[in-house]
Formats: structure tokens, C-alpha cells, sequence
């Protein structure tokens, strides 16, 4: 039996030989590949639930009881309840400009509208910073009428809103193109307003688009730390965001809290990546559907 | 209802799509718009639906002028090329959207909908399909979905674009004859762009033809095929021999041919071009008085009830194609390399186009 | 708003779309960013340059730019492998990898960095068999670079893997029916259809890179001249209440990236393809 696999498999290697490598170099080169992608990849995820569970369930879980802890969450979820909703109505708005119209320096505003994605996460806080902050150029003005945005809450929304601000616009814009114009006439000559076409023709045909656009928005959203970190002022319990708890944990050597919170954004992560492994699925059953 | 244009060009930036159109169409009436591609028929379709406006001109449905009013209350029903049916929703859906989006004061009940549906499956043969989506339907059941979901809104113009483009060659057949039947039945004004003229011959009442954003003639399928008005019409409407010539005094020189013109055409003398489409030539063994082409038998396709065959000419090589009864060519007993001389029955003769 | 249609049309809501967009587009990036340039133009030009060029940020670039394109090397070399790996051959478990690349996309920067400190620390998992060969990762310049590996990884393997999805076998066979070997096949058919994606992957991680933060502080030990990053230095400079010193730096960075937005928009419209990778 052996030497039937053997002798089948070198009978089709040598026919395949012509599109397709040598098993040894196969074998070589998915095993550089897996070892790259564990260094890097499996052993540092590994790492924290490890970390975190070193003490045992009863100290990890005991970390998410603090008060801090608690305070950072919350203020993770509202930083994401505010941008997300924001964002997905500027990424629908500038979908719609975008791929419905055809207008004079439409490569510019897509250019434009991906330019936060090359800045550094430090220098968008710090362009609030300079605008906002005590010595930034509305500054004065926001002292004197007792206004926080810098070190407080809307700072470190407006951070947020910048870093993740391209996500839906970027998933969006491309498919909405694709998808031309023809249904939305067809609705318009059916007699539907504005809003009907939009509400029952397009919002229907672009929404695993639209889902994949906040996943990676959400993901962004709640695990945002460069940007964050230049406007918050790290006050415990009032400005942290759950990424910047972890760094005061981890700075204070308290590991074992630092990694329990870090396994809970790690944990964001996975289900992030699982939902978007299911929604490029569903998409793509339903695009080989549509092909006739 | 009757359709007014008036005057209609149609401007693309620097291009101009439509020049000064002008056409009636009468109630209850089929009509095609007919030409090539980049003629300008879609645009000017898509001018009556509301889906462009015209840089100049009015469009009048019922003698009332509609030209600003918007698409969704000019009660026309579009049939797009493609369908554009809504692909999220079911055919039932897609035939009930112009029903449901209605204000709630016109919008009819749940159950007047779903009548009315059901009727419009009917009358275009799919009742079993209500609940399928649009990509799980072949292309000749798409098309006429879309007919439905426009018929269901009681459009008092029914415009296509197309509507038989995407098909293969049986149902697209299959279709057109079906489509003929129901506009019998429906006796909606209707009108319909193709690029295909059998097609516009087949089904329509009147054909408009078109080049270049001009219209080149407007008749009914026998008068713009038997008495074409211009060259385009005649190069276009198909299968047509073309012959350079001279006009002299009333009569036109072809090669050795020598004809009287026709009719007092008041062609100047000069440079001509005729025209004859294959049946409506003779073929000989023997040039007779008034001279004929002489011309080679090339390929033969002795199929069906006539007999086709190509001739090249002596002279100067030109192909000619040529249709006889299999009568005549049994009589003929022609093959592949023997000489023939060809005499048009009727030569249709214009100018040549100074370009 | 209309008067930049190029043509009218029925569709409704431009204005009110556009001109949202445009709103919010020049209140949350176009303005700030603006004032950040507004700034920095309040300093002397030998201001300006001082700010920009003294030794320790000097040092930072260094190591920044440098490391950041060590790194996007790297992910060019891995990443062409995995993606090919991904695409052309099964094995157990191919699917869960494949959607694992994309891991540092989504994982926060701060969770990276101290579980990559926490693996390649001394008596981390695989510092502590690295550390008797006397090769130490964590808070050296290698360390920097682990993590800047790390977060420009998927780039590469994102971009290059739809071109060789939608690469025809056929141009393979053809190759192979002509009587080239199989690696003539992949350096002289294969190598320069994937090349352009190629090169935006690598643009992409590298343009990451160079802004990249989260990551970096944990693992770098931020030592100045010698692991201490640009965007580390702009805070610094931030906390030491030196605005405009660090809005200079900041300037800096961002014609960088600017320059590189514009190479990689213009790989984009040269490979035909909008990058997929988030």
C-alpha cells in the first residue's frame, strides 16, 4: 500500500511538475511560512492569556472589578458609541457622493479621505492638542467659557473619530461603484422618493459592506492607543480608555491586571477577526449566487 | 397617450448627443429607435423617463408639457437593459416596490397589492416564481419581471432600452413575439430602442432611424425597408449590395451597366452611389442590351428556400450578394467559377456624399 | 455643490452628501492638520530647523525610517511566501491561518507591544533561548524592530494574495508548454504580475511603520539615541510643554507620509487595483 501512494504520488507529481513545485519545496515553504506567522503571530497571543491566567482564574478576574477597570471600559464604549455611528454616517454620505455623481475633484476627496491612515496615530492627537489644548489656538477662548476637550472625554472621541474615520468610507465607496446606479433609476422611475431608494434599494444591497466597515471600525475604535494616549493626560478612572489602563498597569508592574485587560481586547480581536472572516464568506456565497 | 418631442438636443459637454429632435408618437402606439451604437436612441429614451434632461427642447406626454416635472410622477414605466431589478428582494417584491413606495394616502391596501401581483405574474407567465430571487431566474424570466414591476405602477408610456439585447437568439425570438402580443392586449404607448433591425422590423408599428443624434427617417418596417430615405438607412437596415457609379443625363453607368433612373429623382449629375439589396437581383448567362456587371460565382449556400451566393466582379473585385429562388437556380445551374452578369431589378441611387 | 456635477442627473442628494463629506471631512482631518502647519509656522526657519535636526532627533529618524524599512523588507520577503503558501497550497488548518494575518490589524497596538515584550524579554518564551546565544531583543534596537515587523505584517500578504487568486493556470501552462522550467516560470511569469502589489504592500507596511507607536515603547525601553522613536520624541517633546518643537517634528513625519500616499496611490493606479487591506 505504501509503494501505491508512493509510486501514485510521483505518477501526478511528475504530470503537476509543470504548474506546480517539488513536495520538498512545498513542504519548505508552507513550514516558513507557519513558523514566521507563529513567532510572530501565535506565541505573543498565547503570551497573554498566559500571563493573565498565571495567578489563576480567581486573580484574573478579580482585575476586572476595580473601579479603574471598570471606569476604562466604560469610557471605551462610549468613545466607540459615539465615533461608530459618526463614521458610518459620513463613510454612507460620502459613498453615496462618491459613486452615484460624477463631479470635479472626486480623486482628490478619495485621496483625502484616506489621508488619516497615513498620519501617525501620535500626530493626530497632537494636532488636537495644538488646537484645543491650553496653549493651542482656541485654547484661551475654551478656558474662559470652561470648556475641556484636551486631557477630558471629547478629546479622546475626537481622537478616535480621526483615527478610525476612512473605515466604512473606504469599504463602502468601492463596492457602491461597482454596484452603478441602474437600481436606484429604476426606483426613482417606480415613483420612490430620495429616501425610499436609499432606505429599501441601496441600504439593503451594500449592508455586508457596510457590517465589514464597522467591524474593523469597532476594532479600531476600542483598541486605539497612540492617538488616545497624546490627548487623554492619563487621569485614572476619568480619561483611560482600556488600552491606556493597560500600559498604567503594566508601567506599575502589575502584570497579571495589565495582561487581564489586555486578554479581553485580545479576545475583541479574535471575535473582530471571526466576524470578518464570516462576513467575506456570506459576501462572497451571495456574490456567486448573483453571477448569472 | 401621445408623446411629444420637440426640438430636443441633448449636450454632453463637448458632445452633442441629440441634434433638434423632433417626433410624435400616437397613442397606444409600438415604436422603435432604431440605430447603431452611440446614436443617441438611449439618451433620448431616457429623455422621455425622465432619467436625463434635454439642454433644449420640451417633452409633452398628452399634449401637457413634462419636460421639469420629475421621473417619479411622469407615470412611465422603464425597462432597463440590464433589468436592474432589485437583487436583495423577491420577484414578488420587486414587482410590488412601485405600489408600496406610493405616498399612504394613494398607497393601496396589503391585499390590493398582493392581487395585483399576482395578476401581473400571470400576465407574464411566472406565476410560480414570486418568491425566488432575481439571480436564481434565467435572463428571458429576469426581462420580463422587470416588464411586470413596470407594468404594475399603470404606466401610461411604456419605454425599453433594449430589451432583448442580453438574451441568446431563441428567447430573444420567443420574446419579441410575446411582446407584440401584449402590447395588442395592454394597447400601451410604447416605445423601444434596438440596434438590431429585424428586430425593430418585426415588432414595431413605426421605426425611427437614427445616426449621429439626427433621426433619418420615421415610417412603418415596410416603408423604411422598401423605400429607405437615405444611405445610412439603407446600409443599415442590412444585407445591401453598394455599387459606385456615375449620373448622366437621367441615367446611372455602373461598370458596363447603364440604367434610367427610376423616378424624376432630381440627382445631379456626377458621382452616385446605388444601392439593391440581394433579391432584387437578376442573374444572367449572357449580358443583355442595357448591359450588365459581369461577375464571377464565388461561395454558394444553396440553404433553405432561396439559394445565396457571393460573385466578385470582374472589373474591380468587388464582392456582390445576390438571393435567388431555388426555382430560379435550379434553371441557373450555376457553380463556383463560371461567369454571371448581374442586373439590379431596381437600383436605388443617391449622390455620393461629398466628405 | 452642483456646479461640480460634470453632468445633471435625478439621483438625489448630492449636495446635502458632498456637502456633509466635505463638513465633516474639514472639521475632523483638513482643519487640524492645518493648524498643525498654522504652528509651525510661528517658528524662525532656524527655529524650525534646529527643532527638526538636533542630534537625538536626528538619531530617532535614523532609527525610525531605517528599522521601518528593515522591517517592510522583511514582510516583502515573508509575505510573498505566505501569501503564496495561502493561495496555492492546502494543508490542515489553512483557513484559521489565513484569517490570523490579519491579526495586528486588529489587535490594539498596547496588546502587541507587551505581549511581544513579554515573549522576547529575557526570560520570556523566546528571549530566554536567544539570550545565552547573546542575542537580546527586548529594549535594544532589534526589539523596535520585531514590533514594527509585527504591525506591517498583513500588508504584504493582503495585497499580493488577490493577484495570485485571480492569476490564470493557464499562463503557468503556457510558460511550462514552452519549455520553461518551473522556476523560470515563477521568476519570468509569476514574479512580475505579483510585482506591483508587491511594492504597494511594501509601501503600505512601511508608511505603517514609520508612525507605528503603540507597539514600539513597550518592547524599544525608549533609551534616547539609540531606541527612541520619532512619534516617542514628539511626545516627549509634548509632555516637556515644547509645542512647537514638536509640531516641527510632527511637520516632518507628515510630509513623509504624505510622499508616501502619493507613491502608494500611484502603485495603485499603476497595478490596476485598490488596496485591500485595512
Amino acid at each position: 500500500m505504501t509503494t501505491g501512494v508512493l509510486s501514485l504520488d510521483k505518477g501526478t507529481s511528475r504530470i503537476a511538475s509543470t504548474v506546480a513545485e517539488p513536495v520538498l519545496v512545498r513542504l519548505a515553504l508552507i513550514l516558513v511560512s507557519l513558523t514566521f506567522l507563529g513567532l510572530f503571530l501565535f506565541v505573543p497571543l498565547a503570551a497573554i492569556l498566559f500571563e493573565a491566567l498565571k495567578h489563576g482564574l480567581g486573580t484574573y478576574l478579580a482585575s476586572f472589578q476595580e473601579p479603574d477597570a471598570i471606569a476604562a471600559i466604560q469610557l471605551t464604549l462610549l468613545a466607540t458609541a459615539i465615533a461608530l455611528p459618526l463614521n458610518v454616517v459620513f463613510g454612507l454620505s460620502a459613498a453615496w457622493a462618491i459613486a452615484k455623481f460624477e463631479f470635479w475633484g472626486k480623486q482628490v476627496l478619495i485621496t483625502l479621505i484616506d489621508l488619516p491612515f497615513s498620519v501617525s496615530p501620535v500626530v493626530a492627537g497632537l494636532i488636537y492638542v495644538l488646537l484645543f489644548g491650553l496653549q493651542g489656538a482656541l485654547g484661551p477662548w475654551l478656558a474662559a467659557h470652561d470648556i475641556k476637550i484636551i486631557f477630558a472625554v471629547p478629546g479622546i472621541v475626537l481622537a478616535t473619530i480621526f483615527v478610525t474615520f476612512p473605515f466604512v468610507a473606504r469599504e463602502l465607496i468601492p463596492h457602491m461603484q461597482a454596484q452603478g446606479k441602474d437600481e436606484e433609476e429604476a426606483a426613482l422611475v417606480l415613483g420612490a422618493t430620495g429616501w425610499q431608494t436609499f432606505r429599501r434599494v441601496t441600504l439593503p444591497s451594500i449592508k455586508w459592506s457596510l457590517l465589514y466597515g464597522v467591524i474593523l471600525c469597532n476594532a479600531r475604535a476600542m483598541g486605539e492607543f497612540g492617538a488616545v494616549s497624546v490627548v487623554s493626560g492619563h487621569i485614572r478612572g476619568e480619561t483611560n480608555t482600556m488600552p491606556l489602563h493597560v500600559e498604567i498597569l503594566y508601567n506599575e508592574y502589575n502584570y497579571v491586571a495589565a495582561f487581564a485587560v489586555a486578554s479581553l481586547l485580545a479576545l475583541l480581536s479574535l471575535v473582530t477577526l471571526a466576524a470578518k472572516s464570516l462576513v467575506e464568506w456570506t459576501s462572497s456565497v451571495e456574490q456567486k449566487e448573483n453571477r448569472p | 397617450m401621445s408623446i411629444d418631442v420637440r426640438n430636443v438636443t441633448k449636450t454632453f459637454r463637448t458632445f452633442t448627443a441629440l441634434h433638434e429632435i423632433n417626433l410624435h408618437v400616437n397613442t397606444g402606439e409600438l415604436i422603435a429607435l432604431l440605430g447603431p451604437s452611440g446614436c443617441g436612441k438611449t439618451t433620448l429614451l431616457r429623455i422621455l423617463a425622465g432619467l436625463e434632461g434635454p439642454t433644449t427642447g420640451a417633452i409633452l406626454l398628452n399634449d401637457q408639457e413634462v419636460t421639469d416635472r420629475h421621473i417619479g410622477e411622469r407615470g412611465v414605466g422603464f425597462v432597463f437593459q440590464h433589468y436592474a431589478l432589485f437583487r436583495h428582494m423577491t420577484v414578488f417584491e420587486n414587482i410590488a416596490f412601485g405600489l408600496r413606495v406610493r405616498p399612504r394616502s394613494t398607497r393601496p391596501t396589503n391585499e390590493t397589492i398582493d392581487e395585483k401581483v399576482r395578476e401581473l405574474l400571470k400576465l407574464v407567465q411566472l406565476e410560480w416564481l414570486g418568491d425566488r430571487y432575481p439571480r436564481q431566474l434565467s435572463g428571458g424570466q429576469r426581462q420580463r419581471v422587470a416588464l411586470a414591476r413596470a407594468l404594475a405602477v399603470e404606466p401610461t408610456v411604456l419605454l425599453l432600452d433594449e430589451p432583448f439585447g442580453a438574451l441568446d437568439a431563441k428567447v430573444r425570438k420567443e420574446l419579441r413575439r410575446w411582446l407584440r402580443r401584449l402590447h395588442t392586449d395592454l394597447h400601451v404607448t410604447s416605445v423601444f430602442v434596438t440596434h438590431d433591425q429585424d428586430e425593430a422590423l418585426e415588432v414595431a408599428d413605426r421605426v425611427v432611424v437614427m445616426n449621429k443624434g439626427r433621426i433619418e427617417q420615421i415610417g412603418t418596417p415596410e416603408e423604411v425597408y422598401e423605400h429607405p430615405a437615405s444611405p445610412f438607412v439603407y446600409d443599415f437596415l442590412g444585407g445591401v449590395n453598394l455599387f459606385h457609379g456615375r449620373v448622366h443625363e437621367g441615367r446611372v453607368q455602373v461598370g458596363d451597366l447603364n440604367l434610367a433612373l427610376r423616378e424624376q429623382s432630381g440627382i445631379p449629375d456626377g458621382p452616385a452611389i446605388g444601392y439593391v439589396r440581394p433579391h432584387e437581383i437578376d442573374l444572367h448567362r449572357h449580358p443583355g442590351e442595357e448591359g450588365a456587371i459581369e461577375a464571377l460565382v464565388g461561395r454558394i449556400q444553396p440553404v433553405g428556400a432561396v439559394a445565396r451566393l457571393e460573385m466578385v466582379r470582374t472589373d474591380n473585385g468587388e464582392l456582390i450578394e445576390g438571393e435567388v429562388s431555388q426555382q430560379q437556380w435550379r434553371e441557373l445551374a450555376l457553380s463556383t467559377g463560371e461567369r454571371v452578369y448581374v442586373r439590379p431589378k431596381s437600383l436605388r441611387v443617391f449622390p455620393e456624399p461629398v466628405e | 455643490m452642483s456646479i461640480l456635477l460634470k453632468q445633471p442627473t435625478v439621483l438625489p442628494g448630492f449636495g446635502l452628501t458632498l456637502g456633509f463629506t466635505l463638513l465633516y471631512l474639514s472639521l475632523i482631518v483638513l482643519i487640524p492638520l492645518a493648524g498643525l502647519f498654522v504652528k509651525t509656522s510661528a517658528l524662525t526657519g532656524e527655529q524650525f530647523w534646529s527643532a527638526v535636526s538636533d542630534p537625538r532627533t536626528v538619531a530617532s529618524y535614523q532609527l525610525t525610517f531605517g528599522l521601518s524599512f528593515v522591517a517592510a523588507l522583511l514582510n516583502a520577503f515573508f509575505g510573498v511566501i505566505i501569501a503564496w503558501v495561502l493561495v496555492r497550497y492546502s494543508f490542515p488548518g489553512r483557513k484559521f491561518v489565513d484569517a490570523l494575518v490579519d491579526l495586528p490589524f486588529a489587535l490594539p497596538t498596547a496588546v502587541a507591544g507587551i505581549a511581544l515584550t513579554a515573549v522576547f524579554s529575557v526570560n520570556g518564551w523566546i528571549g530566554r533561548y536567544l539570550e545565552p546565544l547573546g542575542i537580546k531583543i527586548a529594549f535594544t534596537p532589534l526589539g523596535v524592530l520585531v514590533a514594527l515587523t509585527f504591525i506591517g505584517l498583513p500588508f504584504v500578504v493582503r495585497t499580493v494574495q488577490p493577484v495570485l487568486q485571480d492569476l490564470e493556470k493557464e499562463i503557468e501552462e503556457a510558460a511550462a508548454s514552452l519549455g520553461a522550467t518551473r522556476w523560470k516560470t515563477v521568476t519570468r511569469v509569476i514574479f512580475p504580475e505579483v510585482f506591483p502589489a508587491l511594492l504597494t504592500g511594501f509601501t503600505s507596511a512601511f508608511a505603517r511603520a514609520l508612525g507605528e507607536y503603540g507597539s514600539v515603547v513597550f518592547i524599544s525601553g525608549n533609551m534616547p539615541m539609540r531606541t527612541e522613536i520619532t512619534p516617542l520624541l514628539i511626545i516627549t517633546k509634548l509632555e516637556q510643554y515644547d509645542y512647537a518643537g514638536a509640531a516641527a517634528i510632527a511637520v516632518v513625519m507628515l510630509v513623509a507620509s504624505f510622499i508616501l500616499l502619493l507613491i502608494i496611490n500611484g502603485l495603485q493606479w499603476w497595478s490596476g487595483r485598490r488596496q485591500v487591506a485595512f
